[in-house]
């Protein structure tokens, strides 16, 4: 029996070369200019020092060596984006997951949390950025009104300006950014679990709390891995709402690694454009290296969606 | 036939009036010529209505020039010009400040000696933009780092300026401790979207204790921080945090914030700023300005005790245009920049902004509503010797961060002992 292009009118595995290239001309000529030529010239900027005007010298793996052995700041940044890339993501992830249980068991008013929840998923950094500074102000910011009407006076802080509540302000603002699209991901995930098997656990008297730890959780596993690693990859990477709210300080202490380089390119007046890619190529390394180890780790058990 | 003959004439005809129109309307495209500006502070109408007369001026004088000017607040711009220049696109003119040397070191800007009439700008504004031998941007606006206080906040604490309107170092610690005491805040300052303002007090007292010449140094990376004398002036700032100078919440309060926080809501005795506070705040109360009655003065920064120089205080050159190397329409571009420049202007300026100005002018006398406040400023200038730019305009690379970090906001915050913040100082700064 024929298949479907082997009529009159070809199929799209008969198309031309001509064709081809008509359609995916463009596509392709976008991915090269606009990822693939700044990706490697990344690369070649880090084994280089740019000067001005663009005037290159080769300098082999000084950058490098440079950045992992006598940047005391890179460090800082090291570790702060890995504190938000694994605090924040189990946050986001965890909290994503109460939501959609709470939304799928009917809670009172679901359909207004719904929307409620996810609608900070809709605003911009920025607008995010605003509300929380406001929230935070150590003055005004609704924070500290609320402690000071407790009578919890002493544990009023300027949030965003001290090195020891900054990071985590930051990550609280995020968190509340990002929970609505993991809520909505889970509830999608938890209406397509198969009715008869929670019907079953339903009629062997399972209990609410033992049927979302022994039932619905398990089958929510591809989800929960898929989520846990697209906002760990993303959290390696932050910068806008870092970079809003606190510029990476105080004292560095919200320095992330992409706002260290943004910082190291384009804010220090120098223009060497060297080190600051040996900065992203060694994160580049370590987030591939990352995404590598966890697709083998699972892939025998799970089909990844990213 | 005939129809087919009129037919076919009347297609011709149409054919070659589509022609002539088309032609007619190239032609007149060809002789229209659009320069275009993009400028920093759409938020300060004074300054809007002064570029904007400067571009009329200049269509009067090119009949067929059309000046667009895009209004812009500095993020947005900055961001506008990293995407349009690295492309060779980007506007005929832009704005510019003298901390951005990454347009001369790229070669998105070209020298201007050959194109501008120096001749009406001040030479100390026309160096702070000469860098190995050439100037790359006309200075528009000079300011001075001033103390701006609540005339009537300051007699309520009962302290009464000198003659000199200068307090000694440990008297102005003691109007921090006395204006605490009365529940007001003494400086109105934060550091929530600028790099340098956390640093105003700390840098004047650094300048006016060094001397020009060390200081200078200091920010060179040619004096370490660990000086004595540079300790001594840490120590004296570090106190005045303790005391409680700054804002409880110093560390994000906003710039135009901080303005409206000394004149307004809840209202401060100081606030150390640049001489271009007259931009935001001389505007309408309702645009977020100043009141019309509100008692500002201006102080001399504190004299410190063996200063080398009490006398000293910063002049550096704010707003600046320069022309984007891929323009096509450079000599046009010029007589734009030459149009801001005319001694007129520059009169205009200051009738209008309250600022001074890198043009040279002929102002002897003022007017107008703020005429008191820039008879007052003139007076704080007398007998001042100047040390050209502020610290954000000369450190670059990680002694500039440091400066960010440390200077600006971590030490005046409260956050960070002397002999911490001193030693971060020398690791990101000193050469030595």
């Amino acid at each position: 029996m024929a298949g479907p292009s082997r009529g009159g009118t070809p199929g799209a595995r008969d198309a031309s070369w001509g064709t081809a290239a008509l359609f995916l001309g463009p596509a392709v000529a976008l991915t090269l200019v606009f990822t693939v030529y700044p990706v490697l010239r990344t690369f070649y900027n880090s084994v280089h020092f740019v000067g001005p005007q663009n005037r290159t010298s080769f300098i082999g793996l000084r950058n490098f060596a440079d950045v992992l052995t006598a940047d005391p700041v890179f460090w800082k940044a090291v570790g702060n984006t890995a504190i938000f890339s694994v605090v924040g993501t189990v946050a986001d992830v965890a909290g994503g997951l109460v939501l959609a249980l709470c939304l799928f068991a009917n809670a009172p008013l679901a359909r207004a949390c719904r929307v409620i929840w996810f609608t900070p998923v809709l605003m911009s950094y920025v607008v995010v950025c605003i509300i929380w500074g406001w929230i935070y102000d150590y003055d005004w910011g609704v924070v500290n009104l609320l402690l000071g009407w407790l009578g919890l006076d002493w544990l009023q802080h300027s949030w965003l300006g001290e090195p020891g509540t900054a990071l985590w302000a930051v990550m609280v603002a995020h968190l509340w950014k990002w929970l609505g699209f993991n809520m909505i991901v889970f509830l999608a995930a938890l209406h397509a679990l198969p009715g008869d098997v929670l019907a079953a656990a339903e009629l062997d008297n399972c209990g609410w709390l033992a049927r979302t730890v022994y039932v619905i959780l398990p089958m929510l596993r591809p989800t929960v891995v898929n989520l846990l690693i697209l906002s760990f990859i993303g959290k390696m990477m932050i910068f806008d709402l870092v970079w809003v709210m606190t510029g990476g300080g105080p004292l560095w202490s919200t320095e992330t690694v992409s706002t260290y380089v943004y910082k190291r390119a384009f804010d220090w007046n120098t223009f060497d454009l060297g080190y600051p890619s040996a900065i992203a190529v060694l994160w580049f390394a370590l987030i591939l290296a990352f995404v590598a180890a966890a697709t083998a780790l699972l892939r025998r058990r799970e089909r990844l969606e990213f | 036939m005939r129809t087919r003959r009129a037919r076919t004439f009347s297609r011709v005809s149409l054919l070659a009036a589509s022609v002539l129109v088309a032609t007619g309307a190239w032609s007149a495209r060809a002789e229209d010529t659009t320069l275009t500006v993009w400028s920093h502070e759409a938020d300060e109408p004074a300054k809007v209505a002064f570029r904007e007369q400067a571009a009329r001026d200049l269509e009067a004088a090119h009949p067929g020039l059309h000046v667009k000017i895009t209004w812009y607040e500095k993020g947005g711009l900055d961001a506008a010009l990293k995407t349009a220049l690295p492309a060779g696109q980007g506007p005929d003119v832009f704005y510019v400040e003298p901390d951005q040397t990454q347009y001369i070191t790229q070669g998105y800007i070209v020298p201007l000696d050959d194109l501008v009439d120096w001749g009406k700008i001040y030479d100390w504004a026309r160096q702070a933009w000469t860098h190995d031998g050439k100037t790359w941007a006309l200075p528009q606006e000079a300011y001075t780092d001033e103390l701006y206080y609540n005339k009537d906040l300051l007699k309520k604490l009962g302290v009464t300026l000198p003659e000199s309107a200068q307090l000694t170092q440990d008297q102005f610690a003691d109007l921090v401790k006395k204006a605490r005491a009365a529940h007001i805040t003494p400086i109105a300052q934060g550091v929530g979207d600028r790099p340098y303002p956390g640093a105003y007090v700390l840098a004047e007292a650094l300048l006016r204790k060094l001397g020009p010449d060390d200081y200078g140094k200091l920010l060179h990376g040619q004096l370490s921080f660990e000086d004595p004398r540079v300790v001594d002036v840490f120590a004296w700032v570090k106190e005045l945090a303790g005391d409680g100078a700054y804002p409880r919440n110093f560390m994000t309060l906003k710039l135009g914030e901080s303005h409206y926080y000394f004149y307004q809501q809840p209202g401060a005795l100081m606030l150390p700023m640049g001489s271009w506070y007259t931009g935001r705040a001389f505007v309408p109360v309702e645009q977020g300005g100043q009141p019309p009655d509100f008692p500002i003065g201006i102080m001399q920064f504190p004299a410190m005790r063996d200063g080398a120089c009490n006398e000293c205080k910063t002049l550096a050159v704010g707003a600046s245009f320069a022309i984007n190397a891929a323009s096509r329409r450079k000599d046009l571009a010029a007589a734009f920049l030459n149009a801001m420049s005319t001694p007129e202007m520059g009169e205009r300026w200051i009738e209008t902004i309250y600022l001074q100005t890198a043009v040279k002018t002929n102002v002897g006398s003022f007017s107008g509503p703020y005429a008191g406040y820039f008879d007052e400023l003139m007076e704080r200038q007398k007998g001042a010797k100047y040390f050209i730019g502020m610290p954000i305009d000369i450190v670059t690379g990680q002694c500039r961060d440091s400066f960010v970090q440390v200077m600006n906001s971590g030490f005046p915050g409260g956050l960070l002992p002397v002999d911490q913040a001193v030693k971060l100082m020398n690791q990101g700064c000193y050469k030595g």
